[in-house]
């Protein structure tokens, strides 16, 4: 009986627990110096001791980062939450629709910020006491344009600018084509049917141009998915799945997929030349995703060596942890089209009760030029958005691209990028697209088929958007 | 006052004090939910802002799109190899371990292993799975090979023909322990005497079963297929994590095979925002069951003697 009777009473108190912590706003941990709690989604961390307190959320940890210099010469204190990317919405929704007054400070991705600005997530950075439009010189034109709501309003703005370029080996090209100058090797990637003899002709060599088969995808298409509420399959997308089929049917790549072991490991040197089985998970003996497993399984395959990567500028920091012994025999040139990819976008909550340090934290991120300096410092190369920063550094030489002066490189890059190709539609579109490109180069559907399926499926996702067959 | 205190009394009005910790906790969300879905089904709610009034424009939609019925025939179909097979499974077991001339020992021993597998998370179900039926050294491949059952490896996971059925197979395997608990339960119910005067009269194993076990247990038969249809057209976990040889998604590989209508509603729910949508889809779905529910029991319910 007695039992019994402790038993109800835990059960009845975890109950009562389980409440209160539906119930928690997530401010619990304030007042630690340093706390760091994580799990599989989200990974938060306290710094600061005392003040006032700021609350973060965000994708990427540079945040954290950046935080903790902040806290160094401000008397505050600042939480930061970095969430999943696939939670990151729903959480942001679910806080802000409820009225939460915390995250202080918010951000998004490119593709993610035309619904926040929508919802009146971000505060109207235009308005006094902020008055962004005065910095809008500072910051590199199209980072500014992305910003900014329907209505020019400015609502976020980022420390960082990606615009995409190819990252290939110098000294390969020097052996291939005889020049390994960037403007040169440019030319190798004009578009597309010159892409496809590149790649025949490091094929001839021993060489694959590129390790998986969506090394363009930044540069694909020439103008945006939906134009006037229309779908807009241009041929430049067109030109692109042809590409991609290309590439795939002709063993002109090493079958990599993006972000896998043997993707990494091709930026260092000789890699196995994988299939297309192994590259579409029908065969998924080779673990692709474990480096110890991967090198067991592939210790008997052919290797070659990789001369190219797309990706955008942030791709020197992934590459300057993953080129080993071919450190300094990189360049970086051109790709056919301009692009960019990703980049994060920083605001502030509507709800905040923290404004003006929330605002302070921005301008101390995105605009201050002693940041901008200690970030490139820090991240070890990465590209800042503030244009007196990327001017001062233009002559710098990157000694892991044979001494390119990258800086001005991208400046240039991001110069040329048109920011109105970006939709809110594009993931969807995109995936879809994906979609249709992979079933018709791996024959599971004629063009016309995978097209016809491409329509229907952003028909079906957004019927608002008028399909012309 | 005494009057009035004494009513209370009687009444045991202090009872309600004790359940009105649950009323408000099923207030808020299971009532609340269930009619909040059906308001944004009218709605093009995005996930913020107010939600837009649009009528029925939701549910046309849901009509019109072909991924919809898409998705619930991919449903359907899984659910109804399923429940051929678990029930089949859980019948036959029955039938043996309900016969009094085999008295087979240790049924709670076989109750316990036949459930087991209903008692591992999904997450890891699907890996194991994933792992038997790998394409190229999968064990059920490795050991068709061995037997010169087949002459090259299935790509179970890999083709559209073999994936739903595999996961058809694996809720079957999942399921059918639940199953013959439950029928089995339902066996025992049946008085010895129906049993008894069927062997005085001769009467066969299959008529037996045929005459007595059967119709006796029509109820249970008509709450297992009930149940199952609810939690078979519900299907979201498995296929997801499953979805063919990639990983987890709501695309439903190889080809949208796997995808079902859960999937395809947490697809517009949480990818593209589209939470009116979603909750059409949802209601749409509840509606499909109920009416595959009433038939159940037109059909299998008969009437109450």
């Amino acid at each position: 009986m007695k039992f019994r009777r402790v038993m109800a009473s835990v059960l009845a108190g975890m109950m009562t627990l389980s409440l209160v912590a539906c119930g928690s706003d997530g401010s619990a941990s304030a007042g630690t110096e340093t706390e760091q709690t994580a799990d599989a989604k989200t990974n938060t961390e306290s710094v600061g001791t005392s003040g006032e307190k700021l609350v973060i959320w965000t994708l990427a940890k540079d945040l954290q980062t950046f935080a903790e210099k902040y806290v160094e010469d401000h008397e505050v204190q600042i939480e930061t939450v970095v969430i999943e990317p696939a939670d990151y919405v729903t959480k942001v929704q679910t806080a802000l629709n409820g009225g939460q007054t915390t995250p202080d400070i918010i951000v998004g991705e490119p593709q993610m910020l035309e619904d926040f600005y929508d919802a009146g997530y971000f505060e109207d950075l235009n308005q006094a006491p902020y008055n962004a439009q005065d910095y809008a010189d500072q910051i590199v034109d199209y980072v500014w344009e992305v910003g900014q709501d329907a209505e020019g309003i400015q609502r976020a703005i980022s420390y960082q600018i990606t615009p995409a370029g190819i990252y290939y080996r110098r000294d390969i090209a020097q052996e291939v084509f005889g020049t390994d100058d960037p403007a040169e090797v440019g030319k190798l990637f004009a578009d597309y049917p010159t892409i496809l003899s590149t790649a025949q002709k490091l094929k001839e060599n021993g060489y694959r141009i590129f390790a998986s088969d969506a090394e363009m995808g930044y540069f694909s298409g020439d103008t945006a998915w939906v134009v006037n509420d229309k779908l807009n399959l241009d041929q430049a997308r067109l030109d692109y799945m042809d590409l991609v089929c290309d590439l795939y049917q002709n063993d002109l790549t090493a079958y990599a997929n993006q972000w896998s072991t043997p993707w990494y490991q091709a930026m260092a040197g000789e890699v196995p030349i994988l299939t297309a089985e192994v590259q579409s998970y029908a065969d998924d003996s080779v673990n692709v995703w474990d480096a110890e497993a991967f090198a067991e399984a592939t210790k008997d395959l052919a290797t070659t060596q990789v001369f190219a990567f797309g990706l955008p500028s942030w791709g020197v920091l992934t590459l300057r942890d993953n080129v080993g012994e071919t450190s300094g025999k990189w360049g970086v040139c051109s790709g056919p089209a301009y692009g960019f990819g990703g980049g994060t976008f920083i605001g502030i909550s509507a709800m905040s009760e923290h404004k003006d340090l929330a605002w302070d934290f921005l301008k101390w991120v995105t605009l201050d030029e002693n940041t901008a300096e200690w970030w490139i410092e820090k991240s070890e190369g990465d590209t800042v958005s503030l244009v007196s920063v990327l001017e001062k550094h233009k002559d710098d030489e990157n000694a892991v691209y044979g001494g390119q002066h990258l800086y001005s490189f991208w400046q240039e890059q991001a110069a040329g990028i048109d920011y109105s190709k970006v939709t809110r539609y594009d993931k969807i579109v995109n995936d879809a697209w994906g979609a249709a490109c992979t079933a018709v180069k791996t024959g599971e559907a004629d063009k016309e088929t995978a097209i016809n399926e491409f329509y229907d499926v952003v028909e079906s996702t957004y019927p608002e958007i008028q399909i012309e067959r | 006052m005494a009057v009035a205190k004494k009513r209370m009394k009687n009444r045991n009005n202090a009872a309600y004090l004790f359940v009105l910790p649950f009323i408000i906790v099923f207030l808020i969300f299971s009532v609340y939910p269930v009619f909040r879905t059906l308001f944004l089904s009218f709605t093009t709610y995005k996930g913020y802002g107010e939600p837009e009034f649009t009528g029925l424009a939701n549910y046309i939609r849901v009509v019109k799109d072909k991924f919809f019925w898409r998705s619930l025939y991919n449903t359907v179909k899984m659910w109804s190899l399923n429940i051929v097979l678990q029930l089949g499974l859980a019948f036959l077991l029955t039938i043996v371990f309900s016969d009094i001339k085999y008295k087979i020992r240790g049924l709670a021993i076989f109750r316990a292993v036949y459930y087991l597998p209903n008692l591992i998370a999904a997450t890891s179900v699907a890996f194991l799975f994933k792992t038997l039926l790998d394409w190229k050294y999968g064990t059920v491949n490795q050991i068709l090979l061995a037997s010169g059952l087949v002459s090259e490896q299935i790509n179970w996971l890999g083709q559209k023909s073999t994936a739903w059925a595999v996961v058809s197979v694996i809720q079957a395997w999942m399921w059918f322990g639940n199953s013959f608990i439950i029928l089995m339960a339902g066996v025992q119910g049946i008085p010895n005497d129906y049993f008894e005067a069927a062997a005085i009269d001769g009467a066969g194993r299959w008529k037996v079963f045929g005459s007595i076990t059967l119709p006796l247990l029509r109820p249970i038969l008509l709450y297992v297929a009930v149940t199952s249809l609810i939690g078979g057209l519900q299907l979201f976990d498995l296929p997801f994590l499953i979805n063919g040889v990639a990983g987890a998604s709501t695309a439903g590989e190889p080809g949208g095979t796997l995808q079902t209508v859960v999937m395809y509603l947490y697809k517009f729910g949480f990818e593209t925002r589209q939470v009116g949508f979603a909750s059409a889809i949802a209601y749409t779905l509840f509606f499909i069951i109920l009416f595959i529910s009433v038939m159940e029991f037109k059909f299998l319910g008969g009437k109450e003697d």
